[in-house]
């Protein structure tokens, strides 16, 4: 393994384990106000500022971490999981299954995913429970994604389907659904794995761009979209200092790159 | 013909579920104008009327499509203005911004690419273009836009900034396997010009992939436009969605649902007839390790 790609693994870990336990390391509660310190500067006691309501950035950064980071993976996992359902059901079933799958897919692929994603959250409720608006957003991105995923899953399944092996299972009396979760599945475990990798940065900055057009996570839950959007003002150039989740969404979308499988960036 | 008939089933379904979707979210059918005291019963149920006339999703949507055959393309509420004059209105200022974004990152992302194939030694020269075209893949367009906007930029800017990295990691790779073809040591080993070898040789034999990711760009494009205009606050066509889609302007959102779907697909349908066979079969298993 590369030792840049071994150092991006072990920067996800850290920042991962930052983000399970954040009671360990933020000086406060994402939602505790000092208010007597609005809008201060760093110091010892507040290493990246407050906000304009007096919260600590550092401390809404770490439970910012924990939403957006351990998230995303759960909506790729969700999207993965419908992909190879769907797309294992239109490689292995042929036929008008196969193509009313294939149109669905190429449906949601037409649409730009932010244009569909806009047009759904907007559809929802604005004055939802922050717990509510974590859960709408994840699912909807993980409910959203399955398209791509599942056109390489069927493209897999199709070509598995003419090999050896399946035709002896067949000849054994394999049924259909034994056939693909026992057989087939296994086979495209590793696409689907790569899928998944891919999928985990794409969420992480649909949820930032969602968040920072204000129909992400509800407030005061943090998120990185909901961070990020302090910088809508222009202060970024004068405060750097509100560049420090900029950096951290860029280290981790980075990190989780490095550790894709090696791209094909060929048409 | 039967990609022509996909294509517009395809659009027809897209707008059937932007309908659908504006259909039944919360608050679809209420008029904000309703809390209106002022308003006497009789304003108050003609509102309800007109408003329950969008009650059937399925039935809204039919008549649109009648309208759509005559040219009509029904009422914006939330603009008070008709839906043709909406987008021949705001259409120029997006095609302008999508042009210069496109050319801009084109011109970039291919010139940027060109001396990475050109020079197979130049590995720092490499490294630093794709570290930067990787960083610059680690951020949101929409953060990208506030960044821009700070520093004083226009939208076109930020289209180009959003742009060229993607187009930059797609052609590196094609034109370092068309600068590695057998045919180019032997036209260089000839005593033929790099310029010639850069025109004759690598451009037009990555022209197939080169034209259908010039195709996707589009739809890239599109997509990356929504957030931009939303943020730079342009007067465009993807604002205009994201205003239809916070104020549940159903026929204006069918509308623009169908025309951007419209685009995407023809953009899609394009690539793919530009694409070779074995490249299609290719992409297929893109992401297969």
């Amino acid at each position: 393994m590369k030792p840049i790609r071994t150092a991006a693994i072990v920067f996800l870990a850290a920042v991962a384990l930052a983000a399970i336990t954040p009671q360990f390391w933020a000086p406060a509660r994402y939602d505790a106000q000092f208010r007597e310190t609005p809008d201060a500067s760093p110091s010892n006691r507040f290493p990246l500022g407050t906000d304009a309501l007096g919260r600590d950035r550092l401390s809404r950064l770490i439970y910012g971490t924990r939403v957006s980071l351990l998230l995303a993976p759960a909506a790729a996992t969700l999207s993965c999981l419908a992909a190879a359902a769907l797309g294992g059901i239109a490689g292995l079933a042929g036929g008008w299954i196969d193509r009313a799958i294939v149109s669905a897919a190429d449906l949601f692929l037409s649409l730009p995913w932010l244009f569909l994603l806009l047009m759904v959250r907007a559809g929802l409720p604005l004055n939802v429970s922050p717990a509510a608006s974590v859960t709408i957003t994840f699912l909807l991105l993980g409910a959203l994604g399955w398209a791509a995923p599942a056109r390489v899953i069927r493209a897999a399944v199709r070509e598995l389907k003419d090999s050896d092996f399946v035709l002896q299972a067949r000849a054994s009396g394999c049924r259909q659904s034994r056939l693909l979760w026992r057989h087939l599945m296994p086979n495209v475990a590793p696409i689907l794995w790569a899928q998944f990798w891919v999928a985990v940065p794409v969420y992480i900055l649909a949820e930032t761009t969602l968040g920072m057009l204000g129909l992400g996570v509800a407030e005061p839950l943090p998120s990185w979209g909901g961070l990020l959007r302090e910088l809508e003002d222009g202060a970024a150039l004068s405060h750097l200092w509100l560049l420090a989740p900029v950096l951290l969404l860029a280290a981790v979308v980075g990190s989780f790159q490095l550790i894709l499988p090696r791209e094909d960036y060929s048409l | 013909m039967p990609q022509l008939v996909r294509m517009a089933l395809l659009v027809l379904a897209a707008g059937l579920i932007g309908a659908f979707l504006a259909r039944y979210s919360p608050g679809a059918l209420v008029d904000e104008r309703e809390l209106d005291q002022r308003l006497s019963e009789d304003s108050l149920t003609a509102l309800r009327a007109t408003r329950g006339e969008d009650a059937n999703a399925g039935a809204t949507f039919a008549r649109y499509v009648r309208g759509l055959a005559r040219g009509d393309l029904g009422y914006s509420r939330s603009n008070h203005a008709p839906i043709r004059e909406l987008i021949l209105d705001r259409a120029p200022e997006t095609l302008r911004e999508l042009a210069i974004g496109l050319a801009g990152s084109w011109l970039l992302g291919l010139g940027f690419a060109i001396p990475v194939g050109r020079w197979r030694r130049a590995w720092i020269y490499d490294g630093a273009a794709s570290l930067t075209a990787g960083l610059l893949l680690c951020l949101p367009a929409a953060l990208v836009a506030y960044l821009c906007l700070a520093a004083g930029s226009k939208s076109a800017v930020v289209l180009v900034i959003v742009l060229t990295p993607k187009i930059f990691r797609f052609t590196r790779n094609l034109v370092v396997e068309a600068y590695g073809a057998s045919h180019v040591s032997m036209a260089r080993a000839r005593g033929i010009t790099e310029s010639r070898i850069l025109w004759g040789h690598v451009l037009r034999s990555a022209a197939p992939q080169l034209l259908a990711l010039a195709a996707t760009s589009a739809s890239m494009a599109i997509g990356a436009a929504i957030p931009i205009e939303t943020i730079c606050d342009v007067p465009g066509l993807g604002r205009l969605a994201w205003q239809a889609a916070t104020a549940r302007d159903l026929p204006l959102l069918v509308n623009l649902t169908m025309l951007v779907a419209l685009i995407t697909i023809a953009a899609a349908a394009l690539a793919e007839a530009m694409t070779p066979a074995e490249t299609t079969a290719r992409r297929e298993g893109a992401l297969s390790p």
